[in-house]
């Protein structure tokens, strides 16, 4: 503590961790007790402030004591490690050292005692490695040179996350003379321009003995925002032993170089990352290695002729390769495979919230927290999640005095499942609450125009009533559900990542809420279907049904559609041939198929040729390769070297819809 | 900030103001009031009154002499801060924005 | 002079912030989580906000989320005070939005130089 006035901090810092052991304890009791898994982040967040705090207030030997706490606990909160008796009777004992650390901090002794440092092995111990060796640190290459050239481009929305190149080269005019020179080709004339976005480039020669590392250091917040390629101009001999020259896009060995190596390669993505489990990168390289076998063996057919006495051996070869390439695959798909835990670990502290607030006694159950999910659906799949839970308990679970009046226990059940069927992964949301009310619902959506009466329509349809944008069903719009996104967004959310979602509901029992997931983004199953000379893939999740149908089943309607009769229900017909303009196609309804499909909580038929097979399909983004088209989610390569479209059944219901409405 | 036309009826030098805080938050007034420019004979820009400028203002400036030059106009500048001639230095945008010389103190 | 906002629930992180900030002639606001921190971003204007990650309410990288889709705090210096020298938590907080961060712990001088890089 530089600063004597500072002194009153370090007093309130200790008072605010005696209250942070005080919580940690308690937690750790409730969790011993069968507690639920927020405790965790409780007990974990108090740790981390106690860390975070003790190194600032000038306790470096408390800060290094409650890091091994954390770390353990933070793989116990990211679902890495369950929690036992064992852990928890550490924990409870590193509160009481910290308690007396801090003890002693106020009575100006010194911290350390034969009991916090045994304590610290255990931990350390715990965490399956030996203390930590205080001066070990990687030993860096030195890469210095006398003269750099810098070249800096930031992307176009830098300058709205508040960086400033002005600020990024004056930092730099600090490490040494420069010459800068602004490249302006990739400005936009003055019309176009958007004048917050930044298009501007720059070289910069930055003259002065300079190590790499504080030229990345100067750039260190903008990794991922700008491209940037440092190459030393000329390299002092003695101390880089290392390529002269070597441009900053070939990783380097300290950790600054490797960032503005990769900020570069990542030029326009997000950067994101995986931690995988040694476990996996093993079976891989196992895979790997059996595939090497498999292909020598295949490899001694190329010398020349092949006798049918070896026909066998070649076929046995082919199997293995076709059993390992999907093994690999599997694996490969594994690796973006992370639990759903990390999502569900949000809700016991929300649904404790949300519950206390409406008067509401819910107990949450989680069921599945280990089902794997792929990150990305991973990442978004928690704000469905949040709306649906919020509903459930806002609109579904009912107060006590209500249940007892229906013959209920006072305490509601909001479960969250999560479960692999099939190729998909099934989400449920489910209560025991009120479930929906038919009357209420019909009477919501005749005053909203969405339909024009109940009669006639099933349970199932009025239920799918409350995914249509625009609904909702309570009767006064809390602050909790009603904040303006409805049913219809979960419903798109959910969408985009290529599932569904259903209701299933009884009147007095309750509701479920099932979403239905790919296990994987980069693959789906599908149908291709013939549409004159093209091919193109419908997702099987998609589909409902198809039918061959007569032609006289399908009606023209006023304005330009067709409709046709499917369950009761009345569908538009999209014809694929119209939609992507094909040539050679069928236009007479009965010697085409109409595939069934639905998305966007719509069905549509889609009318094609004919379905050729099911096939999976690996998808190819066709915005990185051509440009976003409407209709088409993106492209994969068929077994004969063709190009198929994958159909967005999302985006053709919406274009139907737009199409009605024109 | 704020423009005026000068030499009486339709004809003259339209003049613009550069803003004091002339960064992200005020470029798109800025823009708006540069594309007016245009329509006069000439224009002359005053940046005498800036005080806090950043790339965007700067590369709106570039992206506006550029317009005005393939138009065949060349605009004037009244004057420029300080600050301006730093920032333009730093960013290597000096010699593009055709600043003045620096008045002897 | 600038105006900063400085958002900590560690009511001891927060006083040091903002009185070595204060000492050094700044103009400072404090906020004990996100969702204040929110309010008071839209009540005034500031030339820099200092947050923390970990927040009940709302945390760090929430707010700065939300303060980006304000027109007024488009380009504005945030700048999120995280004990994680994680990558993965820096980079969560710049895909909000935020500008850049500073590693807890982190004593007056290192802030005091932080927020002169960062204001210029």
């Amino acid at each position: 503590m530089s600063n004597a006035g500072l002194a009153q901090f370090q007093q309130v810092f200790i008072e605010e961790s005696l209250e942070g052991l005080d919580t940690m304890e308690s937690s750790l009791l409730a969790l011993d007790e069968g507690g639920d898994g927020e405790l965790v982040h409780t007990i974990f967040r108090a740790a981390h402030s106690i860390k975070g705090g003790a190194a600032t207030f000038g306790f470096p030997e408390m800060s290094s004591f409650t890091h091994e706490a954390e770390s353990l606990l933070d793989e116990v909160r990211s679902g890495k490690r369950a929690i036992d008796g064992a852990i928890i009777e550490l924990l409870l004992r590193t509160v009481d050292c910290l308690r007396g650390m801090f003890a002693r901090a106020q009575a100006g002794e010194p911290l350390n005692d034969a009991v916090a440092e045994g304590l610290r092995s255990e931990l350390a111990a715990a965490m399956g490695r030996g203390v930590p060796a205080a001066s070990v640190q990687a030993r860096r290459t030195a890469d210095q040179a006398d003269a750099w050239i810098i070249r800096f481009r930031p992307h176009a929305s830098m300058l709205a996350g508040g960086n400033e190149p002005l600020r990024l080269i004056r930092e730099l005019a600090g490490l040494g003379e420069l010459e800068v020179t602004a490249s302006l080709d990739q400005l936009p004339s003055f019309g176009v321009l958007e004048p917050t976005e930044c298009h501007l480039g720059w070289t910069i020669e930055l003259k002065g003995p300079v190590k790499r590392a504080d030229i990345t250091a100067v750039f260190d917040w903008v990794e991922g925002e700008c491209d940037l390629e440092i190459e030393a101009k000329h390299v002092v001999a003695e101390v880089a032993p290392t390529p002269v020259a070597a441009p900053a896009a070939v990783p380097a060995p300290n950790v600054a170089d490797a960032g503005a190596a990769r900020a570069q390669r990542e030029a326009s993505t997000e950067s994101s990352s995986v931690r995988v489990s040694i476990d996996k990168i093993d079976g891989l390289i196992n895979l790997v290695g059996e595939l090497v076998i498999t292909q020598s063996m295949l490899d001694t057919f190329r010398e020349g002729d092949i006798d049918a006495s070896r026909l066998a051996i070649l076929e046995q070869g082919l199997a293995q390769l076709a059993r390992h390439t999907r093994e690999l695959q599997e694996s490969v798909m594994g690796i973006r495979m992370l639990p759903i835990a990390s999502v569900f670990n949000r809700f016991p502290r929300m649904v404790r919230d949300i519950s206390q607030k409406l008067g509401k006694q819910v107990k949450l159950e989680l069921i599945g927290e280990q089902t794997e999910l792929d990150k990305t659906v991973l990442e978004k799949i928690g704000d469905p999640m949040v709306h649906l839970v919020r509903n459930a308990i806002d609109h579904g679970l009912e107060t006590p005095d209500k249940r007892r009046a229906s013959g209920k226990g006072d305490t509601g059940t909001l479960t969250l499942q999560a479960s692999h069927r099939g190729g998909s992964i099934v989400v449920e949301v489910s209560d025991d609450g009120a479930g929906l009310n038919r009357d209420a619902i019909v009477a919501k959506a005749v005053q909203r125009g969405l339909i024009a009466s109940g009669e006639g329509m099933s349970d199932e349809a009025v239920a799918d009533l409350i995914f249509q944008p625009g609904f909702s069903t309570a009767a006064v719009t809390t602050d909790l559900s009603g904040r303006g996104v409805g049913m219809d967004v979960v419903r798109r959310n959910v969408g985009d990542l290529g599932g569904t979602v259903t209701i299933r509901s009884t009147q007095g029992k309750g509701s479920v809420f099932t979403i239905t997931l790919p296990l994987t983004l980069a693959i789906i199953d599908g149908l291709t279907a013939a549409v004159g000379d093209e091919r193109y893939i419908v997702p099987l999740v998609s589909i409902v049904e198809s039918v061959q149908l007569k032609a006289e089943a399908v009606r023209s309607v006023a304005g330009g559609g067709e409709l046709f009769r499917f369950r009761g229900e009345y569908l538009p017909v999209v014809r694929l041939h119209e939609a992507f303009h094909c040539e050679n196609a069928i236009h007479a309804i009965d010697e085409g198929l109409m595939v069934v499909v639905e998305g966007d909580g719509a069905r549509v038929g889609l009318f094609v040729d004919g379905l050729i097979g099911q096939q999976q399909a690996v998808v190819k983004s066709l915005e990185a390769n051509y440009r976003r088209v409407q209709g088409v989610s993106g492209a994969t390569i068929l077994a004969d070297g063709s190009v198929a479209l994958i159909v967005d059944i999302a985006g053709l219901v919406r274009m139907q819809g737009r199409r009605k409405a024109a | 900030m704020g423009s005026k036309t000068t030499g009486g009826g339709k004809g003259g030098v339209r003049v613009i103001a550069l803003p004091a805080d002339f960064r992200l938050g005020s470029v798109a007034d800025v823009k708006a009031e540069l594309i007016e420019a245009f329509d006069a004979p000439g224009s002359q820009l005053d940046g005498a009154g800036v005080e806090r400028v950043d790339t965007a203002a700067l590369q709106l400036l570039v992206a506006f002499r550029r317009e005005a030059a393939a138009r065949g106009q060349s605009p004037v500048w009244l004057g420029v801060s300080d600050v301006m001639r730093e920032a333009a230095g730093v960013l290597g945008l000096a010699q593009v924005l055709e600043l003045p010389a620096a008045m002897p103190a | 002079m600038a105006k900063i906002l400085a958002v900590d629930d560690s009511a001891s992180m927060r006083g040091m912030v903002a009185f070595t900030l204060r000492n050094a002639g700044h103009d400072v606001s404090e906020a004990e989580n996100g969702q204040l921190a929110l309010d008071a971003a839209k009540g005034g204007s500031f030339d820099l906000v200092l947050a923390d990650v970990n927040m009940p309410v709302m945390d760090g990288i929430s707010m700065v989320r939300e303060l980006r889709t304000l027109p007024a705090y488009k380009g504005v210096p945030i700048l999120m005070l995280t004990t994680e020298s994680h990558t993965d938590k820096k980079m969560e907080g710049k895909a909000a939005g935020a500008t850049g961060w500073l590693v807890k712990p982190f004593d007056p001088e290192q802030l005091l130089a932080t927020v002169k890089r960062v204001l210029g």
